[in-house]
């Protein structure tokens, strides 16, 4: 049921145990999958359950194709690559103008009180962008990787004496009248004051230069303004991240310099999936986070009624650990590079996200000792600060789970 | 239950907009550092750090919660088991000195009368981008009767003295109290409590 009907996932996870030839093996699989002029989805989700190979851009094109933002198709690739990119192009140029810069807005100003007033639609943004600033500033600080410059910055963002750095954005909430100056007859211009709040090393680079953390903020911020009913909800950081990660250091060029772009379909389709979890008023619906809370407790209950009960007389409630783990697939609770192989698996789920549920089951089954001698204040350290187990003990505890689960349920348990 | 090693236990929470450094101030308390290396809260974290004050060995139980609207149904249900919380602002960010009095407004709605309060404003190693006044601080701390400081988690400014003043306002009103009259789970509001998931 979790990939194709034949290979349950724990016979795949034992062939991942190779030796360098079978590895060798496997990359001519992969190829071969990837080569057909039809990819087979099953046979690729297959694979990838088992860990993409980190060599030679494989990650990044089969996360493309698992998130459904390449077709199966081998022949549509181009066209669906260049229609997209254009569009996000298009959108950029629409989205990132600062109003006062287009000659026909003299009936528009900063005191506008017109709701259709651009100004006050840029003094709203201004505020979300307060938010998306704090937390790409925060992303994974403990790798270089998104302080560093970017390959492919936006020239008219880089070449605009800092004006159009969507940082620089930030804190104007409302109108302050040393940001605007009025040129000649009604026109009003903003010259943006740099407010730097944050005493990070997340610094914006100099002038024809930015920092991947930039481009992570423009993604986010286009996100944002073409789903306004959403908006940015914290943690929509940590799950854009490590897809942006893997796009902008794929050894593919042709690939890698349209990262942003790609980053930014690949992003919306998988919180197409995952966005019942950002949103308040949907915490109780069936994809609403306390469902998907309320699965890993049964799943639990299911393996190890023992240490679900434990957990319940201590009062450790699933909002302590599970509510991260579940809203952040994970990415906040282990590496970046085993967020990358976690994620292989989660996106080669066809049911997504019943897998998670399994991973998550399987990290407290794997400390359950450690859960039983402890009280109230080490367990929820210890679930809080997941100890160093190896991915791939995790993922295979997880498979096993998922097989068992699933020869329950058939057989009417 | 482990043996306990200390006298008495406190549950201390820590409020405020996203940004300001709730997390940043608990980790200079409880780890004595400050680095830029941090990572956004998302739901609830959790620090325990034992102090001695007046001959009684505390242990407290911090809970640092995420600042983001969305996050409040997980959070307010903390309020109740409080005994004392800590409300951040940031002295460079206007507005979230003025959201102190929503954050106030939650306390009163979510957390036992008695709690004791503590306002700090935040990164007052940042006199240069300073826009929010000392005096405005007190100001609105004598408003409400709550006691003041300003801080800085990054220049260790203030912070042990905020743990311990507001340790020391909870010990004073509890005399005599011994540790079995403090279960060690948080007590969580059930009536707000719409997240606690309670299986079965
Ligand atoms: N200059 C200065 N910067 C600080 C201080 N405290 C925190 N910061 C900076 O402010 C940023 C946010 O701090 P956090 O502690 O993560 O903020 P928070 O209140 O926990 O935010 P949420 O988790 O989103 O609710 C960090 O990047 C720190 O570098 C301070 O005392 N002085
Ligand atoms: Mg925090």
């Amino acid at each position: 049921m979790l990939i194709g009907s034949n290979s349950g996932p724990q016979k795949i996870f034992q062939k991942s145990l190779f030796t360098m030839s079978s590895y060798d093996l496997r990359l001519k699989d992969l190829d071969q999958v990837l080569e057909s002029e039809v990819i087979d989805l099953s046979k690729l989700r297959e694979f990838c359950f088992n860990g993409i190979p980190d060599v030679k851009g494989y990650r990044s094109l089969c996360w493309r194709l698992l998130l459904n933002y390449l077709p199966c198709d081998r022949n549509k690739w181009d066209e669906q690559l260049d229609h997209h990119r254009k569009l996000y192009q298009q959108w950029l140029d629409e989205i990132l103008v600062t109003p006062g810069s287009f000659d026909n807005e003299e009936c528009d100003h900063p005191l506008s009180e017109d709701p259709n007033s651009k100004w006050n639609t840029f003094f709203k943004d201004n505020q979300a962008l307060t938010q998306i600033d704090k937390d790409v500033r925060r992303l994974h600080p403990e790798l270089s990787f998104f302080q560093q410059a970017t390959d492919y910055p936006l020239s008219n963002v880089v070449y605009s004496s800092g004006t159009k750095r969507l940082n620089r954005r930030v804190g104007m909430h409302f109108l302050n009248s040393a940001n605007v100056v009025r040129k000649g007859l009604g026109i009003v211009k903003i010259t943006p004051k740099a407010e730097q709040t944050s005493t990070s090393e997340f610094k914006p680079l100099e002038e024809g230069s930015e920092a991947h953390w930039e481009v992570v903020e423009r993604i986010l911020f286009v996100y944002c303004k073409l789903n306004p009913g959403q908006g940015y909800v914290q943690g929509m950081n940590e799950i854009i991240g490590p897809i942006y990660y893997c796009f902008a250091t794929d050894p593919i060029i042709k690939m890698k310099e349209h990262a942003e772009a790609d980053c930014f379909f690949v992003f919306t389709n998988l919180m197409s999936e995952i966005r019942d979890f950002f949103i308040k008023t949907l915490d109780e619906t069936d994809t609403g986070i306390v469902n998907m809370m309320r699965k890993v407790t049964e799943r639990l209950k299911e393996n190890d009624p023992v240490v679900q009960s434990y957990l319940v007389k201590n009062e450790i409630y699933p909002q302590y650990y599970s509510f991260r783990w579940l809203t952040l697939l994970l990415s906040q609770e282990f590496s970046l590079p085993e967020v990358l192989r976690i994620w292989d698996s989660l996106f080669s789920d066809s049911q997504r996200f019943s897998f998670l549920i399994d991973i998550c089951c399987a990290m407290i089954v794997l400390i359950r000792d450690q859960i039983l001698a402890g009280d109230f204040s080490t367990i929820v350290k210890l679930l809080q600060n997941y100890p160093n187990v190896e991915t791939r003990v995790i993922l295979n505890k997880a498979a096993e789970l998922s097989v068992k689960n699933r020869d329950e349920e058939s057989s009417g348990i | 239950m482990a043996k306990k090693t200390y006298d008495l236990l406190f549950k201390l929470l820590l409020i405020g907009d996203s940004g300001v450094g709730k997390t940043c101030i608990l980790f200079r308390f409880s780890d004595d550092a400050f680095t830029t290396t941090f990572i956004s809260t998302i739901g609830i974290d959790f620090k325990i750090k034992t102090v001695e004050l007046q001959g009684k060995k505390i242990k407290l139980q911090i809970w640092d919660t995420a600042g983001q609207e969305r996050f409040h149904t997980i959070t307010t249900s903390y309020y109740r088991g409080a005994m004392g919380i800590m409300l951040v602002y940031d002295i460079t960010n206007e507005k979230s000195f003025e959201n102190i009095v929503k954050w106030l407004r939650n306390i009163n709605e979510h957390a036992n009368e008695d709690v004791e309060k503590m306002i700090l404003g935040n990164k007052c190693d940042m006199d240069d981008k300073r826009v929010v006044s000392k005096s405005r601080g007190e100001g609105i701390a004598r408003e409400h009767n709550i006691s003041f400081l300003e801080t800085s988690a990054k220049a260790n400014i203030n912070i042990e003295k905020a743990f311990t003043d507001l340790t020391l306002s909870i010990l004073n009103k509890t005399p005599g109290r011994e540790p079995t009259d403090v279960p060690e789970k948080i007590n969580i509001d059930r009536k707000s409590d719409r997240l606690s998931n309670r299986c079965c």
